[in-house]
């Protein structure tokens, strides 16, 4: 394992409370990374998340990208230095059209959000690009409905649209699939491998499934903490993995 | 063409002006002529406008609720008048750019401070604001007249020609339209720009917008500035055409009647602040000649079936109209 980090924890820590979620959390995904974080429910997962993009400060240790120390920055200034996520449950601009919502992502990211004399119509740049993301989703025939119309697995697209508008250098990925339909989950694993393959992904997901198909390293979290890291061939093997988490899912 | 080049051809589209948007300009132009004993009712009408304008910058687009918007109504409307009173300054587009300043500059104030907030917290804060201007406005009677305000103040002819002659409001009208129509040319560029639809992204999800990256405070505080500065505008032309400005510019009738005006039209969507100011101050004058001491009552009524029948105003109605007829169609 030579090669850089992207993103990196060093001894992270929080707690809600008396409830601690991250405790010491040492974590390096790397330049190209295909990356699953897996783990049973209340493991931490969305909440690594939320210190990775700065949704949440941590009580302790630091978050780096690319060696730098991100851990005081704000999550738009993450977002513009590269880290872009999609959330478990969608967040999106539900009364804007699909169009809208992945054109406001990438007004932000060509750095024209602010921009009050050009009309946004006129923008063939910043259409053109949401243009080419709703298509690789295979959201075109709903590029001009409202979101809060959609059936909830094409609003997970738009969820995934929205992330890749940001082009992102390290994208976190919070349960893409869940909600879409497993006719449709393939368009989505398309849409991660067209990525360049520079762009560091890593995935939560529960689909057990999916994660070993998508990933070359898997980082399995319980209680807030690493409990084990490998190849999938390693994880898939690991006796003490298979007790706590994946025997119940592959059983399943 | 496939949905999706329709879905971006209307996008692309969206800014353009249709020949509709002629129409209220066309009325206020005939309405000069066919109405020259009502041109002070007029005159009000577009004043109001103006600021139901303004206000929708920010609630209808932004999604900021305040019930304060009175005080930069009420900053414009003290600034000309303290410059004519006091310092002689009594030339009425300077007074316009000064208003604008001051109620710029304490939105921009206020602003900074209060939209850290939102919901309930910044509902009562922005009222608390108007409340501290309104007593300041009382207290400082040196300056503001107090509680009687600043009667009979004179202003200088518009341009140096056109003066304001305070029985007939033919200046005073075509002034107001044309800071009107100044002032919506504006504030329709912003809504149809990049800045304009991450306002609405602000609206629509807050959350969503900081983790596109953009600077979410620093785009509300920027909308709330422009549209304090224009409500500012508004202030400052009632002051100039009624040639009095006193403590009720800065009320809580204003800064509720100014919403209500905008609920009623439909917010978020320009032409609500046309709509809903004709109606409310056309209400307003019939109901108050029919039942002198119990007009808010109908305004109170309206405003009931409106809130549960229509959530989208009189213009939300016609969109409800014009969605079922091109689906039937």
């Amino acid at each position: 394992m030579s090669a850089a980090a992207m993103l990196e924890t060093r001894g992270l820590c929080m707690s809600f409370g008396a409830l601690e979620v991250a405790r010491d959390l040492n974590f390096r995904l790397l330049r190209g990374a295909r990356h699953a974080l897996i783990g049973p429910n209340g493991a931490g997962k969305t909440t690594f998340v939320n210190l990775l993009t700065g949704l949440l400060a941590p009580s302790r240790g630091s978050v780096l990208l690319e060696g730098e120390d991100v851990t005081s920055l704000p999550q738009a200034k993450r977002v513009r230095r590269g880290i872009a996520r999609t959330f478990q449950i969608n967040q999106l601009f539900r009364g804007l059209t699909v169009l809208e919502n992945v054109c406001i992502a990438v007004s932000e990211r060509l750095g024209v959000g602010g921009a009050m004399l050009r009309a946004a119509g006129r923008r063939s740049d910043v259409l053109g690009e949401a243009m080419r993301l709703i298509d690789m989703l295979k959201l075109g025939a709903d590029a001009g409905r409202r979101v809060v119309e959609l059936p909830y697995g094409r609003q997970r697209l738009v969820e995934m649209a929205i992330a890749l508008g940001l082009a992102p250098r390290v994208l976190l990925l919070d349960e893409p699939a869940a909600g879409i339909p497993s006719a449709e989950s393939h368009i989505f694993l398309d849409a991660i491998a067209g990525l360049p393959g520079e762009i560091a992904v890593l995935i939560i997901e529960h689909d057990m499934d999916l994660v070993f198909r998508f990933a070359s390293r898997i980082t399995v979290m319980v209680s807030g903490a690493v409990f084990a890291e490998g190849t999938p061939a390693e994880i898939a093997a690991n006796r003490e993995v298979r007790a706590v988490y994946l025997g119940s899912v592959l059983d399943a | 063409m496939s949905l999706g080049q329709a879905a971006v051809q209307r996008l692309a589209g969206r800014h353009r002006l249709r020949w509709w948007e002629a129409l209220p300009w066309l009325a206020a132009i005939a309405a000069f002529f066919a109405f020259p004993n009502h041109l002070a009712f007029g005159t009000q009408l577009l004043v109001t406008i103006l600021f139901a304008l303004s206000l929708d910058l920010v609630l209808g687009y932004a999604g900021i609720i305040t019930l304060g918007h009175a005080a930069f109504f009420g900053a414009g409307a003290y600034t000309v008048g303290m410059l004519a009173q006091h310092a002689g300054w009594t030339e009425p587009l300077s007074g316009l750019v000064a208003a604008a300043a001051v109620a710029g500059a304490i939105g921009l104030a206020s602003g900074y401070v209060l939209l850290r907030t939102h919901g309930l917290a910044l509902l009562m804060l922005t009222l608390c604001t108007m409340a501290l201007l309104e007593e300041a406005a009382n207290m400082a009677s040196a300056f503001t007249g107090g509680f009687d305000g600043m009667p009979g103040l004179r202003f200088a002819p518009l341009l140096g020609a056109f003066a304001f002659d305070p029985l007939y409001f033919r200046s005073q009208y075509v002034y107001a339209l044309v800071v009107l129509l100044a002032c919506f040319v504006l504030v329709r560029m912003l809504v149809h720009s990049s800045f304009g639809q991450s306002l609405t992204g602000i609206r629509e999800n807050t959350l969503r917008m900081h983790a596109v990256g953009a600077p979410v405070r620093a785009r509300l505080v920027t909308a709330y500035t422009i549209s304090a500065a224009l409500a500012g505008v508004a202030g400052a032309l009632f002051t100039q055409t009624t040639a009095f400005v006193n403590l009720s510019v800065l009320g809580l009738d204003r800064a509720a009647g100014v919403l209500i005006v905008l609920i009623l039209g439909g917010y978020g969507r320009l032409y609500g602040a046309f709509v809903g100011a004709i109606v409310y101050l056309l209400l307003e004058h019939l109901l108050a000649q029919a039942y002198p001491t119990a007009w808010q009552l109908g305004i109170g009524l309206v405003l009931i079936v409106v809130a549960l029948y229509a959530r989208n105003g009189i213009l939300g109605i016609a969109d409800a109209m014009r969605s079922r007829g091109g689906r039937a169609g």
